[in-house]
């Protein structure tokens, strides 16, 4: 079985709190301005913002992330490529994504295309395995293994569908089958959701509601989260 | 359903950028089977302003497809690309009496600063067009999801339409729904047509669906006429073609005027 050697800059040594970004671009400029200037922070451009804004979005979140840290920041793009794996990278990377994401639910061709393409750009790839029922299934069948696999409850899913749980049980068997990838949660909006995140072994919990539904308190919500990672 | 029933549709699919989009868009005949789409790739590096330029390239009644593939949050993708319905400006405040011209002005002052986006009718003739008329969501998304789609599409008067790519029987997806979706895609990924060829549209299915469930299909990941030509027969409303058109934008009216020869 293919092991993962993990060239991501996040690395395993610390938890990352990643913050998905889906209002106006202007709101979001002033979001990320109240942040406090974290390494444990990623920024997400999320797929709202990627719809709305296209890669200019992308570019603007990262310039302003950057100021605000004084150095380059981690930004990732939420693309949820589906087809055309190529494509959409070189454009994520053009405008200075980190990172960007797959959704596991594509073409098996697509998914190994999109990773191929991502280590050609030096940039992460992340495989969103929302709605799939077996990510192991997924993993199994690339040729190299992604950075990041990230285990995902779709917001209409939660919103609809209480019964619907994030699987963290898959936390520890992808990286005792697969060693070094990182593995994100996304799909928990609470603290405690996160906290249990983290005590699963997640590696990055991913957010966004919170601060989509209280922009102005960005900076205590944020400094909330950043305590519960170590 | 904007799309009528027993008719054919050519549905050409810009991906290349606002470039291609300028080149490929005049030299198309104006006709009520060609329908537009925006694709995925402009609409992901451009974003929704894409709908908007494209709209404003082709004739104010061409049924435009934005292909977002919406994977999750179903409500603001609809509303992103079904564009703004726009309440018109009041003259008069609720229940005023005695209004004088200068209230006109300072009460439609106060509306426009409440709601920015509107703008001035001269200054945009294509305002109440701004959006596209059918939106795309995955197949392979979460059956809340879709359902969701489908809904919001419904009130926001556009057609939604779910795209099978990667799903391997489209009528359990279907199944699932609470209210059937106005067009269901059979689709190829461009990346499986690349790079696995054996690797079929399941021409079979369509007459599935349609047995089952009043929709309209598309199949899309076809890129040759002969492939055109086997979808109308295996009984496809709208056929879905880019590749021809990515390279060479005179190949495409060719293809477009044979197309309209074939089922004129």
């Amino acid at each position: 079985m293919l092991k993962c050697v993990n060239m991501s800059i996040l690395g395993r040594k610390s938890k990352h709190l990643q913050i998905a970004f889906n209002r106006t671009i202007d709101e979001v400029s002033h979001m990320v301005g109240l942040l406090p200037a974290s390494d444990k922070l990623v920024i997400e451009a999320g797929t709202p913002l990627v719809w709305r804004y296209g890669s200019e979005g992308i570019a603007k979140l990262n310039a302003w992330w950057a100021q605000k840290l004084g150095k380059p920041g981690y930004v990732v793009a939420d693309l949820k490529t589906m087809d055309r794996g190529m494509r959409e990278v070189e454009a994520a990377a053009r405008a200075g994504a980190s990172a960007a994401t797959c959704l596991g639910l594509a073409p098996v061709e697509t998914i190994s295309e999109f990773v191929k393409n991502c280590a050609a750009q030096k940039i992460d790839s992340m495989v969103d395995m929302m709605n799939v029922p077996f990510p192991f299934e997924v993993l199994q069948k690339l040729k190299k293994l992604p950075d990041i696999v990230v285990l995902h409850r779709g917001v209409d899913e939660r919103l609809r569908n209480h019964e619907k749980q994030i699987p963290l049980d898959q936390i520890t068997r992808i990286r005792g089958a697969y060693g070094n990838v990182l593995i994100s949660v996304a799909g928990g909006e609470t603290t405690r959701e996160v906290v249990s995140d983290f005590f699963n072994g997640a590696d990055i919990a991913v957010v966004w509601q919170t601060f989509y539904e209280k922009p102005e308190e960005t900076a205590s919500l944020a400094m909330d989260f950043l305590k519960l990672i170590k | 359903m904007i799309l009528q029933k027993r008719k054919k549709y050519l549905q050409i699919a810009i991906n290349g950028g606002l470039n291609d989009a300028r080149q490929i868009l005049p030299l198309l005949p104006a006709s009520d089977n060609i329908i537009v789409e925006a694709g995925t790739p402009l609409l992901k590096e451009l974003g929704i302003s894409a709908i908007a330029e494209i709209r404003a390239m082709v004739s104010s009644n061409t049924y435009l497809v934005a292909d977002i593939k919406c994977a999750d949050l179903a409500d603001r993708a609809v509303s992103m690309v079904a564009g703004k319905k726009t309440r018109p400006i009041e003259l008069v405040p609720p229940g005023a009496t005695n209004v004088t011209l200068n209230d006109v002005l300072q009460f439609a002052k106060e509306q426009f600063k409440s709601r920015p986006y509107i703008q001035p009718l001269w200054t945009q003739p294509y305002q109440k067009l701004r959006g596209a008329n059918a939106a795309t969501v995955l197949g392979v998304a979460p059956v809340e999801t879709i359902s969701l789609f489908i809904e919001e599409c419904k009130k926001s008067g556009i057609d939604a339409m779910v795209d099978m790519m990667n799903v391997e029987t489209p009528l359990a997806v279907l199944k699932k729904l609470k209210n059937p979706p106005d067009v269901v895609i059979l689709h190829r990924g461009v990346d499986e047509t690349e790079f696995s060829r054996e690797k079929q549209i399941p021409y079979y299915q369509i007459k599935q669906i349609k047995g089952n469930y009043d929709v309209l299909v598309a199949v899309a990941g076809g890129d040759t006429i002969r492939e055109v030509q086997r979808a109308f027969f295996n009984d496809a409303d709208i056929v879905v073609v880019w590749k021809n058109f990515f390279q060479a934008s005179s190949e495409t009216a060719r293809l477009a005027r044979e197309f309209l020869k074939e089922i004129g």
